[in-house]
């Protein structure tokens, strides 16, 4: 053999190797892209989930305030209709689901507002520590975005930057969105005790 | 030069420190616990008493043997950025409170500046923990002290209740022996490799190096120079084989050296906090668990 073509024949197979291991290191960032938006959806569901018990309680003191009540029904309802799959995660989802769930937040944070007019739903027990449960749902919730937004980070840089970008246009590997700074409307609910 | 701006920066960096002391960052936090491992609770600004510090530290050692469940209690007079649920999460989360297979670290923070108390959780701890009873135990015990300024007795009585409360919730697995057995497999690993080195070392230096046999032996050796624990020796060897005489200096270390080893070693180690930075037998280490933002807070 010449020398030649086993330099090329070397050449090749670095540029090979060297493919599949980018390939693999992009699939699995990719993957823990999909993981950190899992867990975003698992929080925010996990407040879904305390909602229908938080109106109960609140309910048991307060009926007449029905148009709070509703409201945050409601948004929960619509909200939990969304469910994006990480795979099609594209900006527009995102921010649809984002507002979904930012309604959800203000409906919450009014509900709690009318809660400080009735003393003795405020001194339940029950009720602080479901409030409690929120405070610290929202603060996972915070935690998992800020997480979700690092890794997708991560990764869209490492798309973008060359030579990976070559593998990850060849792939087909997309970017992803992030979660936007929170703007009026989806600020968490200030829970103040 | 360099020297003397060295210890320019060193003082400027004193008084950065000195005019911050009131508003901590992370890093600013004491580690008691890194230097001796049946500490816990971290009291800069001696907020609270020696014996409430004393008790909190029995009442937190006895828990991580039984449980494994590592705490933190740092008790300062004010955070940076002033968001105590951030503090005190990032405060695990970047010590790696807790043992790494399990996630089962405490934060507690107390700042008197923000006047809060913040529970952080780590993941393991979430279900063992909820928030709701965080926030039970804050309610029922610290706030009530708190809000009269007294500290000791609010925190010791908060530390109780998460004690009682978690006492019995998991074993001590033992996940943490597992750590401290990785260095040991790291030590082995590195004298087998010492092992061959030094064996490979000492059979190519058996060899003449005019005519390559093993077969020198040494004639005699006179030591040149003994400083800072090194000992430096030259030896004559002669060639069986060929007759050839030569000589090699080595420097070995002094076994009788007894000055200061390691000198002062880095006080931070620097973020690698993960339970393998051993310093000092009994130092102890975090094992690195996470924090996804469980916990509670109260405000007083």
């Amino acid at each position: 053999m010449k020398k030649s073509t086993i330099i090329i024949i070397a050449v090749v197979a670095i540029v090979a190797i060297w493919g599949v291991t980018s390939y693999n290191g992009l699939v699995k960032m990719d993957e823990s892209v999909n993981t950190a938006w899992s867990n975003v959806e698992n929080q925010y569901q996990r407040r879904a989930d305390l909602i229908p018990n938080l109106v109960n309680t609140v309910k048991g003191y307060a009926a007449h305030e029905k148009e709070t009540l509703e409201a945050v029904m409601s948004a929960r309802s619509k909200a939990t209709q969304m469910t994006i799959d990480a795979d099609n995660l594209t900006p527009e989802k995102l921010k649809e689901y984002q507002k979904a769930q930012g309604e959800i937040g203000s409906a919450l944070g009014r509900l709690l507002a009318i809660t400080e007019n009735y003393p003795n739903l405020k001194a339940n027990e029950n009720f602080k520590e479901l409030q409690a449960q929120l405070e610290g749902t929202e603060n996972r919730i915070s935690v998992e975005r800020r997480n979700f937004n690092e890794v997708a980070r991560n990764y869209n840089t490492s798309i973008r930057t060359f030579p990976k970008t070559i593998i990850a246009g060849m792939c087909g590997f997309e970017k992803r969105p992030y979660f936007e700074a929170e703007e009026g409307a989806n600020k968490a609910p200030e829970v103040k005790f | 030069m360099r020297k003397l701006l060295f210890i320019l920066s060193f003082f400027c960096l004193l008084g950065n420190v000195n005019s911050q002391a009131k508003e901590y960052t992370i890093q600013e936090i004491p580690m008691v616990h890194l230097q001796d491992r049946t500490r816990y609770v971290s009291n800069p600004d001696g907020i609270l008493s020696q014996s409430a510090v004393t008790t909190m530290d029995q009442i937190l050692y006895q828990l991580e043997q039984k449980t494994g469940i590592q705490t933190l209690v740092v008790a300062v007079t004010g955070i940076e950025g002033g968001d105590c649920f951030d503090f005190a999460y990032r405060l695990g989360k970047e010590m790696g409170v807790g043992q790494k297979e399990r996630d089962n670290g405490l934060v507690i923070l107390l700042s008197t500046d923000e006047r809060c108390i913040q529970f952080a959780t780590g993941y393991g701890l979430e279900g063992v923990l909820p928030d709701a009873i965080c926030k039970r135990i804050q309610n029922r015990y610290m706030i009530e002290p708190f809000s009269k300024g007294d500290w000791n007795t609010g925190m010791v009585e908060g530390i109780r209740a998460v004690n009682d409360y978690l006492d019995g919730s998991m074993e001590n697995i033992g996940g943490d022996e597992e750590e401290d057995m990785l260095p040991l497999y790291i030590f082995g690993v590195f004298l087998l490799g010492g092992l061959g080195l030094t064996g490979f070392a000492v059979w190519s230096q058996n060899r003449c190096p005019k005519c390559k046999k093993h077969k020198i032996q040494r004639i005699s050796s006179q030591t040149l120079s003994r400083a800072n624990g090194f000992i430096t020796e030259e030896t004559t060897y002669l060639c069986q084989n060929c007759g050839h005489t030569f000589t090699r200096k080595t420097k070995s270390s002094d076994p009788n050296y007894r000055g200061p080893r390691g000198g002062s070693g880095p006080i931070f180690m620097g973020g690698g906090f993960g339970g393998r930075s051993g310093g000092g037998f009994s130092g102890g280490s975090f094992g690195g668990g996470s924090f996804g933002g469980g916990g509670a807070g109260s405000r007083f």
